[in-house]
């Protein structure tokens, strides 16, 4: 238990800022504190000092004007995929029989389907992680309040009912009269609750928070690379924004008189840039990882 | 004028001299307390004195006892000296004839 109150110790520490936390990390040494006391005081000064970020109005900003909406968005339409996947998920796991497998017809439906479950989950999570980019370096001071939110966000988004004006623009197989013909695949409570909550806190979270810590070493990386990444984090965001149905809606409301494109899809856009934007860091910091090693060690240039 | 931690602080930084940083100042007060004194309270009452000029504190050395990291200094300043002293010359001049100013100098050394 002292071990993990020391884990949960250096972990909380990190949301300080370096100087502080090698100083109260050494003022708890010094001390000679139990775990369980030093977790109480590192807790209470780290909820002082998130606290008096959320004085100002630049985090309040980027709560309604991004967090907000980038948490509702990616909310919904993680809902709104998980929901699309469970159906056919549903589909195999009661109806599946080794000898699909034989049929030509069956076996390309299958990779169809598989390959469109595959996009999404990927276009979700190329979207999930630029939008934490985007946070991360926005809201450098405040990123972790505002990971709590997105956290919370998403729970909430999977386990609270959205509003029937909601509902109806991101979730139409919800809305409909009648009877449900996906009635009994949301009926099992794996697919209705624990499936969406699965997609979004893996698909969802964990890419935003990955984007976030992303986001906040920005700064460090040559222009090169900078500009690759904003540029793939930009389009990946607007193809969220635009490759959805509200977009959709909006068009066929024609409620401000409007004559909106119709857009292609950005959802290969979503995915190339991010991805290739990680490829090309791999790359950038295993040949600086190489070059200092060669500085380093001018034998290994020798023999290169 | 200071608040009640606000002075514990200043004092015992101002006791402490040299050797003001945040782990010597916190058992000052807790030895004159009898009382527990979080890291929050002390790091955030200490930025804030910072702000009104009243101390100044820096990254000082580190030492193995504090597993090589470094204590964060501090120094009370000449306006920090004139506050301490408006605030305990109020606190005198108020509890004059109290009943608990005879205690006060009976536990004195």
């Amino acid at each position: 238990m002292t071990h993990f109150c020391w884990w949960l110790v250096d972990l909380l520490s990190r949301m300080l800022e370096p100087g502080e936390r090698d100083a109260v990390r050494g003022d708890l040494a010094e001390s000679g504190l139990s775990g369980g006391q030093a977790l109480r005081d590192v807790l209470g000064l780290v909820v002082r000092r998130q606290v008096a970020l959320w004085q100002g109005w630049q985090p309040w900003l980027a709560l309604g004007g991004l967090v907000i909406p980038l948490g509702v968005l990616l909310t919904l339409v993680s809902r709104r995929t998980a929901d699309e996947n469970a159906v056919y998920l549903w589909l195999y796991a009661n109806n599946w029989t080794w000898t699909y497998i034989t049929s030509a017809g069956f076996r390309a439906e299958l990779f169809g389907n598989g390959a469109g479950i595959v996009i999404s989950w990927i276009a979700l999570m190329c979207w999930s992680w630029s939008g934490g980019l985007l946070l991360g370096y926005l809201s450098r001071r405040t990123t972790w309040s505002n990971a709590a939110f997105l956290s919370f966000g998403l729970l909430l988004g999977a386990l609270v009912h959205p509003p029937p004006f909601i509902e109806s623009l991101f979730l139409p197989h919800h809305h409909r009269f009648g009877a449900d013909p996906n009635g009994a695949v949301f009926a099992v409570t794996f697919y209705r609750v624990i499936f969406p909550l699965i997609v979004q806190y893996v698909l969802v979270l964990l890419p935003l928070l990955l984007g976030m810590r992303q986001g906040l070493r920005t700064a460090v990386l040559p222009f090169s690379l900078r500009t690759i990444l904003w540029t793939s984090a930009i389009a990946s965001l607007a193809s969220l924004v635009t490759q959805n149905s509200l977009w959709w809606q909006i068009r066929t409301w024609q409620a401000y008189h409007l004559r909106l494109p119709r857009l292609p899809s950005l959802h290969l856009v979503a995915a190339a840039g991010p991805i290739g934007y990680m490829i090309l860091t791999a790359i950038f910091r295993w040949s600086r990882g190489r070059t200092t090693a060669m500085t380093a060690d001018p034998s290994l240039k020798e023999n290169s | 004028m200071l608040g009640e931690f606000e002075y514990l602080l200043l004092t015992a930084a101002a006791r402490l001299g040299d050797e003001a940083y945040g782990a010597a100042i916190r058992r000052e007060v807790e030895e004159a307390t009898v009382r527990r004194c979080s890291i929050g309270a002390l790091y955030t009452t200490l930025d804030r004195l910072e702000t009104k000029g009243l101390l100044k504190t820096w990254m000082g050395d580190a030492t193995p006892q504090r597993g090589g990291r470094p204590k964060r200094m501090v120094r009370v300043t000449a306006k920090g000296v004139q506050a301490a002293t408006a605030f305990y010359n109020a606190v005198m001049l108020v509890s004059r004839g109290v009943p608990w100013e005879a205690e006060r100098v009976a536990i004195q050394p």
